[in-house]
């Protein structure tokens, strides 16, 4: 388990300028339709975060491995600044975004500090079928995002995840954008959505999450009864001197390249 | 630049991108990049920056939300030109 805080480079001009000169214009229509779902989510934060956890632990056996050292590593890593903090995982099982939040903190811990419980940005048909599924992930801090969809709608689910950063909250993002079919985490798999996102924001940090059940070879909808979660962290400021798209490519490559460092030695100590 | 050159480089550059090598034969200016080339969507940033170095202009986060179809990118392309 490795929890590093580190800078990819010093803040170039390019950076600052790419940052700063974007001008602060938020739709209000995203503003309220987050605020009522933020606010729904909360009111049922107690049923839903731990609901969750007892699924996880009780129906399906899973534990996380080191839980209150990774805990108290992230705890350390928020002290650390109020910057800006998004949350990029590998990405296996349907339930990854579960199991990262699991290990960053308890259900209590949540509680306590809801904002810096991640939304998460599901695959819309995975989860978006039904009435009642769509109910769900609306109350649990999902946006749901068609990957490959029109490029406008995947353009203002990023904008609002860029929004909610700025406002104090948190996102987790999978930079490979799908599940790995590989089972590894792979550079050419890197959506470039993710770097746009960091670079948008000012200061943001990137909290990269390796995880990895012991017995999870390759990709799957489940981990498998009674896993146990081997997770890592590492804290990283990605800079850019480029600009425009290749900027958000250059970005979105050194999360992933940082997160290909992390699996690269969890597959080493394993 | 006329349109139709502009448009024929979109093409070319597309091209090593493309799975659906078919689609290519009646490509139009409404053939979406995404659905009818089956352009993968991660990869939509290497043909945006192929477009840079191509054309020698700058195209931003917020300008490829624009881009759905060839049009749409032979259009975003003409008016930087």
């Amino acid at each position: 388990m490795i929890v590093a805080s580190r800078s990819s480079g010093n803040e170039s001009q390019s950076d600052r300028a790419g940052s700063s000169a974007r001008p602060d214009r938020v739709d209000p229509r995203l503003v309220e339709r987050h605020a009522c779902q933020r606010r729904v989510s909360w009111l049922a934060a107690p049923l839903w975060i731990g609901l969750s956890v007892l699924v996880m632990r009780l129906y399906f056996g899973y534990r996380i491995a080191n839980a209150s050292a990774l805990r108290a590593q992230y705890r350390a890593i928020r002290r650390q600044s109020d910057a800006p903090l998004l949350v990029c995982a590998n990405h296996l099982t349907l339930i990854d975004s579960f199991l990262v939040a699991w290990s960053m903190g308890s259900p209590g811990y949540w509680l306590r500090h809801f904002d810096e419980l991640p939304w998460n940005t599901p695959e819309r048909t995975n989860f978006g079928r039904t009435w009642l599924a769509r109910s769900l992930i609306f109350v649990a801090k999902c946006i749901p995002i068609t990957r490959g969809g029109a490029r406008e709608d995947v353009g203002d689910v990023l904008e609002r995840v860029r929004y909610l950063l700025q406002q104090g909250e948190t996102a987790l993002l999978f930079p490979e954008a799908g599940r790995s079919r590989s089972g590894r985490v792979e550079e050419s798999a890197a959506a470039w959505g993710v770097g746009r996102v960091v670079g948008s924001v000012p200061g943001c940090r990137v909290l990269c999450v390796y995880l990895r059940g012991r017995r999870q070879e390759t990709w799957s909808d489940f981990p498998a009864r009674g896993d146990v979660m081997e997770v890592s962290m590492s804290c990283i400021e990605p800079k850019s001197d480029s600009r425009g798209v290749r900027r958000s490519r250059d970005l979105a490559q050194q999360i992933v390249r940082e997160l290909m460092r992390m699996e690269a030695e969890h597959l080493r100590d394993r | 630049m006329e349109q139709s050159e502009v448009m024929d480089r979109v093409v070319k550059i597309l091209t090593p991108w493309v799975k659906d090598e078919a689609a290519l034969e009646n490509v139009s200016m409404e053939t979406n990049i995404l659905e009818d080339l089956k352009v993968n969507s991660a990869r939509l940033v290497d043909v945006v920056i192929a477009f840079e170095d191509d054309f020698d202009i700058e195209i931003a986060d917020e300008d490829v939300d624009q881009v759905n179809t060839v049009g749409d990118a032979v259009n975003l392309i003409s008016g930087k030109l």
